[in-house]
């Protein structure tokens, strides 16, 4: 499918959100649409796919001009998009997700079930998924319910495929898995529009690129005439980014010690130390049992055995408050299900754990609240015209400063950071890289769980690799590479071991 | 001045509307009662009209407080019946109003602690605690008297009558005791941090938890509060009518504190509305009810008003929701261009 948009502009009211950008798409293409959050992908995208109408702007598809272009209009065409977010129904089958809303019927209005599921299977076969489509959803984990999303894309008939961020949930096998269909499909002849902050899968799959910022169009080539510095300077213009700090060897004192952390069917027997001033990353691949550790850390889960000590002291894991008061921090992964209150505004949001923590009175005085709002902004620069708005009014990059302003309120020692910049733009990741490095300067520590890899090159002092339930390697500095990651991350030492035992 | 004209714009009112919706349709319900009844508006009315919402007014300020936290309670009016009952009885056993007082406040907050409990140590659905407990309380009530009345002694009758039927100032006992119980109520949710987990817990559940609020036990204090009130409508229910016929007695209270709430424009999916809403909410059910009433519409008809009313404002707020939907992404746009 040939696509052309010319000069589309769009305000909502009298915000800009797109001036004049260009966007065209060929045939046996893989575009990568760069922008950070905000930059007005969604909006571009949403507009090919006929959910907005543009101000100004025309698009021609295959030449021909389009007068209006509507959901239904874009759907007959063969353009289909694959959301961030998941759409399954987790109780029902595969296949009937698959087919949901467009379900084969036979003359009757009964559902031809044998069909569906033998299609299903072809599709899965052909994404070389071992799914059965008789299955419920909800017996999946997550990165291959992403899958499934896309294989629904695959289901019908379609010209162009928009995929947004696709690869959040997706584990590194299957990311190969979902390359290799996409560039198969190239190869067929149709467009696939990319839209990913992971430089690597962008410079790995795609083939032209077009670049926004702010509204605007900025750049447009081939991904082979660029590398991933040009790209990042495209993306964030002309702001300033340290690459990285240095930092003076500080391994004194332990402040929090695991040990022995066991939780049946997650993780067994994790212990450490971690040190004032530190950053301890860990990471892993998918099912390692990272996020539970996570959890446990900060009393949110219930330990099988096994004991920690915060500045000598054992612990009290029971409740999630009183490991707060004693002085843990923890911004936890998935901002929408996880942290955002979306009822109440960005200064109520804001000081919901000072209440629990630090507040010691019944009564809440408003004034107040406002104040140590505005002095957290001195640290964390969160953009908001009125703080009482609602915290979903705002983008999500912001959202997530609210959340970790809401905790840096409470002074904690050790803060736990559960993949603390998923799904947010660049320039905001940097903006929370900075300020791990100063709280850590300042002598807190922090344990950063991260599945991404030049995040954590970026701002660990020290990194722990866990594989199957264990810490399989400790990494310092000196050693902390993406090959020796991936190497203990998929426990390729432990092979050997493994091969005697059995 | 000037500047307060050029404030009253259109925009302007489709704001205020969105967030007071529930003052703008007071006035527009009072405007169509005055209409109806040019009289409407005298004070020996309007005195009228808020002792007959107190009772039932003071049974939707729980409910609030249950629906904000996303939860439900069915069994509010069997609530009120058992307590109402055995507070008759400890009434003519005592002859001392206040220890029957101190009973029905403590007897019904047992009894809203056991939903809580049921509800968040027995890890079941709310709905279906408090329709089990809706019929078990009834049921003991109607088995103690043996499906006969409570009836409050002839000796202490006319002084407890008067609590319920007494005026101070002109202005009625119970509407005082609404009022300031609503201020109270308002008071817990709008300026203390008990109030904030409480709207927290109705928004999003797992983050509340996340940062620490113990879910558990806000949301068994919102029906033990819930169950203090019903006890405290017992008592001034028992003044009232003096007999308490148990099968009878604050039947269909959830039902009418549902709608007030729905009417006070506090949201049906919890964690948004104010407790200023459900107290006009449980005037406005009155207003209605009054109205009927002149409109000639059979009493018997009144469960299905209720039941149309119900459906027709959570409609109304879902369209609130889609509007509110549509402005949040655009704004969330805009919020993301200023970046």
């Amino acid at each position: 499918m040939h696509i052309e948009m010319k000069g589309i502009t769009k305000y909502f009211g009298a915000v800009r959100a797109l001036e004049n950008v260009d966007f065209k798409i060929n045939q046996h293409e893989i575009h990568g649409l760069m922008g950070e959050n905000g930059a007005g992908k969604s909006t571009l995208m949403n507009i090919l796919g006929g959910a907005i109408q543009p101000t100004e702007g025309e698009i021609y598809i295959n030449g021909e001009l389009i007068e209006k272009m509507t959901i239904n209009l874009a759907s007959e065409m063969g353009i289909r998009f694959i959301h961030q977010e998941l759409n399954l129904v987790n109780d029902l089958k595969v296949y009937e997700n698959l087919y949901l809303g467009e379900e084969l019927t036979n003359k009757f209005g009964i559902l031809e079930k044998k069909q569906m599921i033998e299609k299903s299977k072809e599709v899965l076969e052909r994404l070389k998924l071992d799914i059965d489509p008789t299955m419920s959803v909800s017996e999946l984990e997550t990165s291959r319910k992403q899958l499934v999303e896309i294989s629904k894309a695959l289901l019908f008939e379609s010209e162009l495929i928009i995929m947004d961020e696709p690869t959040t949930a997706l584990t590194n096998t299957e990311i190969d898995i979902l390359f290799n269909i996409m560039s198969n499909l190239r190869d067929e002849g149709l467009s696939i529009i990319f839209i990913s902050h992971k430089m690597p899968e962008l410079f790995r799959i795609c083939d032209k690129y077009t670049v926004l910022r702010d509204g605007h169009f900025i750049e447009s080539g081939k991904f082979k005439d660029i590398d991933e510095h040009i790209a990042t300077n495209l993306l964030v213009g002309d702001r300033v980014i340290d690459t990285t700090w240095i930092k003076e060897d500080k391994r004194e004192e332990a402040i929090l010690s695991a040990r022995s952390l066991t939780c049946d069917g997650f993780f067994h027997d994790v212990s450490f130390d971690l040190h004032r001033g530190e950053v301890l990353a860990i990471t892993g691949l998918h099912g390692d049992g990272r996020s539970e550790l996570s959890e446990a850390l900060f009393g949110a889960r219930t330990l099988s055995s096994g004991q920690i000590f915060l500045n000598g002291e054992e612990l009290k894991l029971s409740n999630i408050s009183s490991v707060m008061k004693s002085g843990i921090g923890m911004i936890p992964r998935n901002r929408k299900e996880r942290s955002i209150i979306k009822d109440l505004s960005v200064v109520n949001n804001f000081s919901v754990a000072y209440f629990v923590a630090k507040h010691k009175r019944a009564f809440i005085n408003d004034k107040e609240e406002i104040e140590r709002f505005n002095n957290s902004r001195q640290t964390i620069d969160i953009k908001t015209d009125d703080p009482n708005n609602y915290i979903t009014s705002l983008s999500g990059g912001n959202q997530q400063k609210v959340i970790v302003s809401r905790w840096l309120e409470l002074d904690s020692d050790v803060y736990i950071m559960d993949n603390p910049t998923q799904g947010i733009d660049v320039g905001t990741k940097f903006e929370i890289y900075r300020l791990i490095n100063e709280i850590s300067q300042r002598g807190k520590s922090l344990i950063i769980f991260s599945a991404e890899f030049p995040e954590i090159h970026r701002i660990a002092d020290r990194c722990f690799v866990m594989y199957k339930g264990q810490i399989n390697a400790e990494l310092n500095r000196d050693e902390l590479t993406e090959r020796n990651v991936m190497y203990y991350a998929t426990g390729s030492n432990t092979e050997g071991i493994n091969g005697k035992n059995s | 001045m000037e500047k307060i004209l050029k404030n009253f714009t259109w925009e302007n009112i489709k704001k205020f509307n969105t967030k007071y919706s529930y003052i703008v349709s007071f006035i527009l319900l009072l405007a169509l009662a005055t209409i109806i009844n040019p009289r409407y508006l005298s004070y020996r009315n309007l005195s009228t009209l808020a002792l007959q919402a107190s009772i039932k007014g003071i049974i939707t300020l729980g409910m609030s407080l249950v629906i904000i936290a996303g939860l439900i309670d069915l069994s509010v009016g069997s609530m009120v019946a058992l307590t109402s009952g055995l507070g008759v009885v400890v009434l003519n056993q005592t002859g001392n109003v206040w220890i029957m007082l101190a009973f029905c406040a403590v007897f019904g907050t047992i009894l809203g602690l056991i939903n809580g409990l049921l509800v968040t140590k027995g890890r079941i659905a709310p709905f279906i605690v408090t329709l089990a407990t809706m019929s078990a309380y009834r049921s003991i009530i109607v088995q103690l008297g043996q499906g006969g009345p409570f009836n409050v002694d002839l000796d202490i009758l006319e002084s407890f009558r008067m609590i319920a039927a007494g005026e101070i100032l002109g202005i009625p006992n119970l509407a005082i005791i609404f009022i300031a119980i609503t201020i109270i109520i308002s008071l817990l949710m709008s300026k203390t941090k008990f109030g904030r987990y409480v709207y927290a817990v109705g928004s999003n559940e797992q983050a509340a938890r996340l940062t620490g609020i113990k879910v558990d036990l806000v949301k068994t204090l919102t029906f033990t509060i819930t169950g203090l009130l019903s006890g405290i409508t017992a008592f001034l229910l028992a003044s009232r009518l003096t007999s308490i016929t148990a099968p009878n007695a604050g039947q269909s209270f959830e039902l009418d504190a549902i709608a007030a709430v729905a009417i006070g424009g506090i949201a049906m999916t919890g964690g948004r509305g104010v407790i200023a809403g459900s107290f006009l909410g449980a005037i406005m059910l009155q207003m209605i009810e009054g109205i009927l009433i002149i409109a000639k519409i059979p009493p018997f008809l009144n469960g299905l008003v209720k039941g149309i009313i119900i459906i027709f404002t959570v409609l109304l707020q879902y369209r609130h929701v889609l509007k509110r939907k549509k402005r949040i992404k655009s704004e969330t746009i805009k919020a993301a261009v200023t970046e």
